[in-house]
């Protein structure tokens, strides 16, 4: 809220220079935003936390300052005469619902003069950014500053029956606001109403027809507690925010209700003249139950870690307000009432709360007897860093985007789950209310956005979660996924991955088999599975994909299951002696159908078990002019090692003509001649 | 003609002799014996319009100077390759020339704050844990003394799904998880990703991430918060900051503290980064409510303990002056590679 610097001292005397001020109210949990000059004078923009309702007015922050700089708080009197006609002969108040409306007062005053306000009043207003409109209803806005307790004025002549009845509204009932804003109502939204009409909304804004106006003579005034919920809801529904709701959705101070109106009752007279009708109605619904609560010193110096003595919590206690009870006090205890206004404090904590506040959180000492501790070891943590290290060594850059996506994460085929996506209910966008089941597709978009800056080769990858869907209502299941995009070929991506897998020491061997998905080009994508499980899957995108995005090149992608290389990861490298003899290699070039694989020839050397061969590299394929038609040309090389010697040359050939044979026998392999 | 034969082999051997570095070698190997306009092979495609008595003489004379200049010439190349490496008089290669560049990938700056602030919370001795971004309103309101009329569930700050189900709106959700599996002591951060259907800005994206903290044991004190909270801004940002551990309010803790550091773009004198207050807030904390200790069945006169969150996003905003938030999620290779 906005307060005056100078308008403040009216309740509590200080010598604080205006950041002196700010710099206190700050550190006791209020903090000034903003300090800006008014004329000779300053306008605090103050927060005010939700908890902290009874600070909604100068009184409540003077009574913060006054406890701070122990100066005494300053209430204005409200004794004022009345006529010796009775506010019962002249009108009622009907409460029809009292859970929305706990209490409702009003009073008559008459005869007012309506003129803009004494130039003091309109300083005032003006001080804190608001316009003076005329005396009464600067008046009124002048209490609900002053006191955080919304009033309102009614032309009592324009009051249809001259009777005030507290109703939810009717069905298609609609008001015009002062603001102008027309106010379609519906059965969950308070008025207040006339014999006829509704006349204000409650708690939120008063109707035009019955507002204050130049030939008003005779008001009514308004001063009630409403159920802050019911304002809130309403005030959100009709898009209507004013100072009235803004204090009432936090909670009024509900025995400040009859004083803020006596308070505007005696300056209006003050100001405008007329005469205040005896008397006053007041509905009130309210369980005036005086909350007490047990401090234990020892309990407050051990969760604070202060060492303060009981005399200055009680000090602090009584100049917030709370009152001691004598009954309640022993050595470490003390008991105290809290008062209406502080509907925030009703446990020994919240107690706890003032005092260290107020004594302030600079004085707690930063120490501690924290005894040391090994932090445990977290697997998921271990391999998602290792993970990530290896694939931006790899020169990949990592993004993250948004779990919320749109309807295209689908268009182009599902690759974990084809239920359909979880809905959020209140999205921000219509267009992008899924969440998503894949990360791929958000690769593509970000290669897409970078695309569009020129930005050629987009080799990215994601490592988060995917919420795929287990039946409706219930709770996803979150997959951590890897997604990665690279723009150097199938094989390319596939080496990435087999990098991965070795870096994590996963000894599994990574299984490939053919796939079709639409998001892929046929030709070249593949199934992945680990250890008989599936990992994931990896393919250069479809022509439709690459064309709908409009790429200028073909991106492979690669999306895996992280969980499933947690599960095999090794963190521990295991050491093997290194060799003593040197190595023979054998560089092959055979040809082969175009049916046999290259997982097939390497499986055939493979079940040979021939303890000397030590490795089987692939080199590449090659079909061209020298190559007979349906056939291919691939070359590898062998590596031969013995542990105890070094290999003769027979040896080797001897053992290259046993493999080349079994090639030949399986495969009709032959050796290119 | 066999005087042009032995004019060239006295020019070789005079070139060859001159040659300075491996490349002039090159030039005058192409310029002899070059197979397009090498000067022998300009002789051999000559000789079939020389008299017919001269052609097979001069054949033979040109063929075995070729293999006499080349000769010559693998001499002079061997003595250069044995000299070459050591001699810095013959420069070959301009080393100016700009280092040939292997791509270099970079972690999301994300990434790196969140593993910067685990690193140094493990020092610390607190455990990383992880929660599930789709909770249940129990765990991100409830238990978390949340009451059912509170503004933050309303629709304009939490995504919800239906069936008490939402996309989880801070990651204190997971104080809640941990204390129900386990006992005190518990010392942990909690990083994750969480979603509020704020209007997007500059400031405000509706995915962010965040990290809380939670220690409880016996005689956990708000001291021991400032304590811990103190180290950790001081390895985060620097040891000369100063903090400021001003009152809040959160419906988790009590009592609550928003900290805020001095300013490091101005220093604390003031600029538009601090709102010209010289602070700038950077985490929110307090002593964990009693109610929810209640709530996960602690013992709350015997157990305190204190919980803490920060947003990371903002953070890494302020260590990098970077001032806007939608970078992050935009991806643009020129923005992660800075970092
Ligand atoms: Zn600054």
């Amino acid at each position: 809220m906005r307060i005056s610097y100078n308008w403040l001292k009216d309740y509590c005397k200080h010598d604080l220079s205006v950041e002196a001020l700010a710099e206190k109210l700050t550190n006791a949990g209020l903090v000034v935003d903003t300090i800006n000059p008014v004329d000779d004078d300053f306008c605090l923009e103050v927060e005010v936390t939700t908890n902290r309702p009874d600070c909604q007015g100068f009184i409540g922050i003077a009574r913060e300052v006054a406890t701070i700089v122990r100066s005494k708080l300053v209430i204005p009197g409200v004794d004022y005469e009345t006529t010796t006609e009775k506010v019962n002969d002249l009108t009622g108040v009907t409460i029809e619902d009292n859970e929305l409306c706990p209490r409702y007062t009003a009073r008559i005053i008459k005869d007012v003069k309506i003129a803009p306000s004494p130039e003091w009043l309109q300083k005032r207003i003006n001080s804190i950014g608001l316009r003076p409109v005329n005396n009464i209803v600067d008046i009124t806005n002048y209490v609900l500053m002053e006191s955080g307790q919304p009033l309102h004025a009614f032309d009592f002549d324009k009051l249809s029956g001259k009777k005030i009845i507290v109703r939810r509204a009717k069905k298609g009932e609609t008001m015009e606001a002062i603001d102008g804003s027309k106010c379609m109502l519906t059965d969950e939204m308070l008025v207040i109403a006339d014999a006829q009409r509704p006349v204000a909304i409650a708690g939120i804004m008063g109707g035009r027809d019955t507002e204050v106006s130049d030939t008003t003579k005779n008001i009514l005034l308004e001063s009630a507690f409403f159920d802050p919920r019911n304002v809130r809801r309403t005030s959100r529904k009709l898009s209507l925010i004013s100072d009235s709701s803004y204090r009432f959705e936090r909670r009024v101070d509900p025995e400040c209700v009859d004083w803020a109106s006596r308070r505007a009752a005696k300056m209006i007279l003050d100001i405008a003249g007329g005469q205040v009708v005896e008397g006053v109605i007041d509905q009130n619904y309210l369980e005036g139950k005086k909350v007490s609560v047990t401090l234990r010193m020892s309990r407050l110096n051990s969760l604070l870690g202060l060492n303060i003595d009981k005399d200055t919590a009680k000090g602090i206690l009584e100049r917030l307000q709370f009152t001691i009870k004598p009954e309640g006090e022993t050595e470490d205890n003390l008991t105290v009432e809290v008062p209406s206004f502080r509907g925030d404090v009703y446990r020994e904590v919240d107690l706890i709360e003032e005092v260290a506040r107020i004594h302030g959180y600079d004085k707690i000492p930063a120490e501690s007897n924290i005894r040391v501790k090994l932090t445990q070891d977290n697997i998921f943590d271990k391999v998602t860093e290792k993970t990530k290290s290896v694939i931006s060594g790899l020169g990949f850059d990592e993004v993250i985007t948004d779990s919320i996506v749109g309807e295209l994460q689908e268009k182009h085929g599902n690759i974990w789950s084809d239920d359909s996506s979880i809905k959020i209910m209140n999205p921000i966008r219509q267009d992008e209310n899924l969440l998503r089941k894949a990360l791929v597709h958000n690769l593509l978009r970000v290669k897409k956005h970078n695309q569009n800056y020129g930005v050629e080769k987009t080799n990215i990858y994601e490592l988060s979660k995917i919420y795929l869907p287990r039946g409706d209502g219930e709770m996803p299941e979150e997959k951590e996924c890897l997604s990665i995009l690279g723009e150097e070929g199938f094989l390319s991506l596939k080496g990435v991955i087999e990098t991965i897998l070795s870096q994590l020491n996963i000894v599994q061997k990574l299984e490939t088999r053919r796939c079709d998905f639409g998001l892929f080009n046929p030709e070249k994508s593949a199934e992945l599975k680990l250890g008989g499980k599936l990992l994931g899957y990896i393919g250069e995108l479809s022509r439709e994909v690459i064309n709908d995005y409009d790429f200028r090149s073909k991106p492979c992608v690669a999306e895996l299951d992280f969980d499933i290389l947690i599960e095999n990861t090794n963190l521990e490298s295991s050491y093997h002696k290194i060799p003593s003899f040197p190595i023979v290699t054998r560089d092959l070039a055979v040809v082969s159908d175009e049916t046999v694989t290259w997982a097939e020839i390497k499986g055939c050397i493979e079940s040979l078990n021939i303890v000397y061969v030590d490795g089987i590299e692939f080199f590449d394929v090659y079909r061209g002019k020298q190559i007979e038609k349906g056939k291919k040309s691939i070359a590898f090389r062998l590596i031969f090692r013995a542990d105890d010697r070094t290999l003769k040359s027979e040896e080797v050939d001897k053992l290259q003509e046993e493999i080349l044979e079994n090639l030949s026998n399986a495969f009709g392999i032959k050796l290119r001649a | 003609m066999q005087e042009r034969l032995s004019e060239i082999q006295n020019q070789a051997k005079e070139d060859l002799a001159k040659a300075e570095s491996l490349e002039e070698v090159e030039k005058i190997k192409t310029r002899y014996l070059g197979r397009k306009a090498g000067v022998i092979n300009e002789i051999i495609k000559s000789i079939p319009g020389l008299p017919p008595e001269q052609r097979s003489s001069t054949g033979k004379s040109a063929n075995i100077l070729k293999k006499e200049i080349g000769k010559w010439i693998e001499e002079r190349k061997s003595e250069f390759n044995t000299s070459s490496e050591a001699s810095l008089t013959l420069p070959s290669l301009d080393l100016s020339l700009p280092g040939e560049h292997k791509p270099y990938g970079h972690k999301h700056p994300i990434t790196q704050t969140i593993d910067e602030i685990k690193g140094i919370f493990r020092k610390l001795g607190f455990d990383i844990e992880y929660g599930p971004e789709v909770e249940h309103e129990y765990y991100n309101f409830d238990a978390l003394n949340i009451p059912a009329d509170h503004p933050s569930r309303e629709d304009f700050d939490t995504f919800y799904l239906g069936n008490k189900r939402l996309l989880r709106s801070q990651t204190s959700t997971v104080q809640i998880r941990v204390m129900e599996k386990k006992q005190p002591p518990i010392r942990m951060i909690a990083p994750g990703k969480v979603f509020r259907p704020d209007t997007v800005d500059a400031r405000h994206a509706s995915m962010f991430h965040q990290i809380e903290g939670l220690m409880v044991d016996e005689g956990v004190s708000f001291s021991d918060l400032k304590y811990v909270l103190t180290l950790f801004a001081q390895s985060y940002f620097g040891q000369d900051i100063k903090m400021r551990f001003r009152p809040s309010f959160f419906p988790f803790t009590e009592p609550s503290a928003e900290i805020d550091i001095s300013c490091s773009i101005c220093k604390g004198t003031g600029c538009s980064v601090c709102s010209h207050s010289g602070w700038v807030e950077v985490l929110g904390a307090g002593m964990v409510d009693p109610n929810v200790f209640e709530t996960v069945g602690y013992d709350a006169e015997k157990y305190t303990g204190f919980a803490f969150g920060l947003g990371v996003e903002r953070l890494t905003m302020l260590k990098y002056g970077i001032d806007n938030i939608r970078l992050f999620f935009e991806n643009d290779l020129r923005f992660l590679s800075q970092f």
